[in-house]
């Protein structure tokens, strides 16, 4: 059917355009034809009437010269046989010698094409006599131009026929049988068997074999295109299967939401999650949401935005506990949300507790530095933009509470923090604020208070509070605190500046003794101003190195002579001169400088004692110790590396430490000690008896030496409680083995008492005050003269 | 080549008219017709039969010379430029339709006189030495 459309269709198609054509072309050669037959015709319709007319010339010539009707109708007649001749007419003058025409013919005498002829006389050249006109008969001339159009017609439709033969033909066997003949094939063919077209014969090069070709790369080029499809479908399956085991087994909710914000899928998680059962849709809004609107808002968002958005939504199911979700919602095209939900609770819980701690102290769950100074901050800002009575900033210091928490332990000391959170915060009103600032200090923010009286008021109750007794185990333990006021605006404009002020009045509270209040005035921030100063100094004057020793000899009252020397720093300010150790030394401690300074001590010390080794001197020397440098500032290994660097024998080598080392980590004091003391170095106990003074540490710490403060030195008379006090001491050294200085030594009297106490060392005025390197061996040797005396 | 061609009737002319008579031939009537002169072509039209009148209005009757006579020759080659067997020949094509009429024979030129003179409308060609006054020359050839 459809071989014999494609055939009927080509073949069809050629021989009516062909016919067309021909028909055409016939048409126009028959009427080119017709003209050019009918024009010949009556050429030779003429032709053959001159010709006739010759013949009868001279006879007509005759007849008319003489104006013979008779001989003018004989040559008449004549002519008149000739079939073409319709009609004779022969004139002589005006005279007519003959008109004869052939009978029964119904043409019209006038015809155009008749010949006329003008007869000369026979005797006399180029006289006109008369003249003859012939009458072509027109139905012999039609009837030769029909004839011959027929003739030509009849030629042109055999040529035609032939030639249209000939394309039907060649059509046929050169591009029908051949495309029919393809065609068949193709319908047979199957390429992803490998099946391909054949060439029709004879074909090889023609536009047929072109064609052939084509169709088999194109063949070709499906079938890899076929191929690789499937291959992708393939790996497409393999990879939704691989999607689906991801949704299904996902831990985290995913789900998709339509247009509408319905829920249209969504996988076990987001059902678990949402406790979501069985496959009725609902919209995403719809879920127990704390805020719904939220949601709804959040999906309007991401169709609009065509952005992925996201939020920390709460949901409350009935009958389970609270929880936050984080959900995630990104457009997949224009109409679909992908949305991905985990269960963010434990996250937010964390968040929540970090955020409550980074604010408030955890063991009193007051508010911390950081939200004093928030809260303080804010309270600027508002009086700037609304300004009206100030505020009052309290720091209350508890008066030596560190002692308090050696003595009953640490959580003892937390519980009595707790307890005094608890007390501040009966004392107080609501909208006041109470934080804690650090370990023993606590702060309150009173609002509206800038009447002096009424300060005191509150100040008066806290105070009293606090002084009241805490119990611990049973036992009661009292405690005291200082406190700085300063008042906004008038004492500091900003935060810190007012917590600063505040502690300096604090300060200023607890040098005064403690247990009292003290209002900040200019001259605390003076104060502090210059020891700033002072601490710049300082810093320069390590850069510069304007420190030195000065060496104060101590005596062996058993040998009667000079056994060593406490090494003693001083500083030698560019314009103040000679500063007081007392002026400097805290300063020292508090910035940090003591650790670069007390290294410097301990290698001046060291090299000194180098020179006295090579002077063949054999006194000892100490050297003060902070118990800030200790153990990181001053490292055993520090003290051995200038011991090695300056080649001296570390036994006389004495480092003096105080009793607040001892109060410290004990654990850590203990194990810098027994380092020190395996260099061999020799460790002093200063300012024996100002302290807590207890007898456990002589025993515990690794010591050598104690040296007792000058203070009962000084008093010390005979039948005196000092007396009896040193006395006891000395002996209770003795009984521990540790060897005893008596510092202070003013008189020859208290001399005589320490020797005869047994006291071993002793160091004064009395002796020598502090000297220089340069003075000391004169000194020494001065002293030795009058102990030997 | 051409002039030769052509020439050659003119001398064959001139030698014939000078063996023949050596007198020149006129047309004469009689003198008591009233015609005064014709024309060469009046005189063809008369001799050859086309005119069958003379301008006088009297029927023409041409009259020839003995058929044989150098005369008659003559005249017909100085008229139309003929020869006697042309002329025979014209004459034997008009002979059976009967309309037109040859020029009267004559068998002398004394015969040619007579009948001129007897003849109303007769008119005919002689030698010029042969006019007198019974004859009036109508038509002279040119020389």
């Amino acid at each position: 059917m459809r071989r014999r459309l494609l055939r009927d269709g080509i073949l069809l198609r050629s021989i009516v355009v062909t016919i067309l054509a021909f028909i055409l072309v016939g048409v126009a050669t028959i009427a080119y034809t017709a003209h050019a037959a009918r024009i010949q015709a009556e050429t030779q319709s003429r032709v053959h009437l001159e010709q006739l007319l010759d013949t009868v010339e001279s006879t007509l010539r005759v007849a008319c010269f003489v104006k013979d009707v008779q001989l003018a109708r004989e040559v008449a007649l004549g002519l008149l046989s000739n079939t073409e001749i319709l009609r004779v007419t022969i004139h002589e003058g005006s005279f007519i010698l003959a008109d004869i025409q052939r009978p029964g013919n119904r043409g019209s005498t006038d015809v155009a094409g008749s010949l006329v002829r003008s007869i000369n006389s026979p005797f006399i050249e180029g006289d006109v006599i008369g003249r003859i006109r012939l009458t072509p008969d027109p139905e012999v001339i039609e009837r030769r131009i029909r004839d011959d159009i027929i003739g030509q017609a009849l030629q042109l439709a055999w040529q035609l026929a032939l030639i249209a033969g000939a394309i039907v033909v060649t059509l046929l066997a050169f591009v029908i049988h051949p495309i029919s003949a393809m065609s068949r094939n193709l319908h047979a063919m199957d390429p992803t068997a490998g099946d391909r077209l054949q060439k029709p014969p004879g074909h090889a090069r023609t536009e047929i074999g072109n064609l052939v070709d084509d169709v088999n790369a194109l063949a070709g080029s499906l079938v890899q295109a076929l191929e690789k499809e499937q291959a992708l479908r393939l790996q497409g399956e393999m990879d939704e299967r691989r999607y689906h085991a991801i949704f299904d087994n996902a831990e985290s909710g995913i789900f998709i939401v339509d247009r509408a914000g319905r829920l249209t899928s969504w996988n076990p998680a987001f059902a678990r999650l949402l406790g979501i059962s069985g496959d009725a849709a609902r919209r995403l809004s719809e879920l127990p949401w704390a805020a719904p609107e939220e949601i709804a808002g959040l999906i309007e968002a991401a169709f609009t935005n065509r952005q992925p958005v996201s939020i920390d939504a709460r949901l409350q199911p009935p009958g389970r506990p609270r929880f936050w979700l984080k959900l995630v919602l990104s457009p997949v095209g224009s109409d679909i949300l992908q949305g991905v939900a985990h269960d963010v609770s434990a996250l937010k819980e964390a968040e929540a507790a970090a955020r409550r701690q980074a604010l408030s102290d955890p063991l009193t769950g007051l508010a911390n530095r950081a939200s004093l100074e928030q809260q303080l901050g804010q309270r600027i800002r508002q009086h700037h933009l609304q300004p009206g009575r100030g505020f009052t900033l309290l720091h209350i210091d508890l008066d030596k509470f560190r002692l308090i928490t050696e003595g009953v332990g640490v959580t003892a000391g937390d519980e009595i923090l707790r307890a005094i959170a608890g007390r501040l915060g009966a004392t107080v009103k609501s909208e006041d604020t109470l934080a804690r600032l650090s370990a023993d200090v606590f702060a309150v923010l009173l609002q509206d208070l800038d009447d002096d009286g009424h300060i005191d008021k509150v100040i008066e109750r806290i105070m009293n509070s606090l002084r009241q007794p805490y119990l611990v185990d049973g036992s009661p333990i009292q405690l005291t605190a200082s406190i700085g006021i300063t008042l906004f605006p008038s004492d500091g404009g900003d935060a810190p500046s007012l917590l600063r002020n505040a502690e300096l009045a604090c300060d200023k509270a607890k040098l005064a003794g403690g247990n009292q209040a003290a209002f900040f005035d200019a001259t605390l921030a003076e104060t502090a101003e210059q020891r700033r100063h002072l601490e710049n100094d300082l810093r320069q004057a390590v850069a510069q190195r304007q420190f030195s020793l000065y060496y104060q000899p101590i005596a062996d009252l058993a040998r009667h002579r000079i056994a060593g020397a406490e090494a003693l720093i001083r500083w030698h300010h560019p314009e103040r001169g000679l500063v007081p150790p007392d002026q400097f030394i805290p300063v020292v401690e508090q910035s940090g400088l003591i650790n670069e300074i007390g290294l410097w001590v301990l290698d001046s010390a060291c090299r000194q004692l180098a020179e006295w080794q090579a002077a063949g001197c054999p006194h000892y020397l100490s050297i003060n110790v902070s118990g800030r440098q200790i153990p990181d500032g001053l490292p055993p290994q520090a003290v051995a590396a200038a011991i090695a660097r300056h080649g001296i024998a570390p036994e006389r080598l004495a480092l003096e430490i105080t009793e607040g080392i001892l109060l410290g980590d004990i654990g850590v004091a203990r194990a810098w000690l027994l380092a020190v003391q395996q260099l061999g170095v020799r460790l002093y106990l200063d300012d024996f008896g100002t302290g807590y003074s207890s007898l456990s540490y002589l025993k515990r710490f690794p010591l050598d030496t104690l040296k007792i403060d000058r203070s009962f030195v000084q008093d010390m008379q005979a039948e005196s409680s000092d007396h009896s006090l040193v006395e006891a001491i000395v002996a209770m050294a003795r009984s521990l083995r540790l060897r005893v200085v008596a510092e202070g030594v003013e008189s020859a009297a208290q001399l005589q008492m320490l020797e005869a106490m047994g006291c071993h060392y002793a160091q004064g005025y009395h002796l020598s005050r502090p000297v220089p390197a340069a003075d000391f061996a004169e000194v020494v040797a001065g002293i030795d003269r009058r102990l030997a005396g | 080549m051409t002039t030769p061609t052509r020439l050659l009737p003119l001398l064959l002319l001139g030698s014939l008219a000078g063996t023949a008579a050596g007198e020149p031939l006129v047309v004469v009537v009689s003198a008591q017709q009233r015609i005064e002169r014709l024309s060469q072509e009046d005189v063809t039209n008369i001799f050859l039969g086309r005119f069958r009148t003379l301008p006088s209005g009297l029927p023409a009757a041409p009259i020839d010379q003995p058929a044989n006579s150098p005369l008659r020759a003559a005249f017909y080659q100085q008229l139309v430029n003929k020869d006697v067997a042309s002329i025979n020949a014209y004459w034997s094509r008009l002979h059976f339709s009967g309309k037109a009429t040859p020029p009267r024979q004559t068998n002398s030129d004394g015969e040619v006189l007579r009948q001129l003179l007897s003849q109303p409308g007769a008119i005919a060609y002689v030698e010029r030495r042969q006019v007198d006054a019974r004859l009036r020359i109508v038509f002279e050839f040119p020389p």
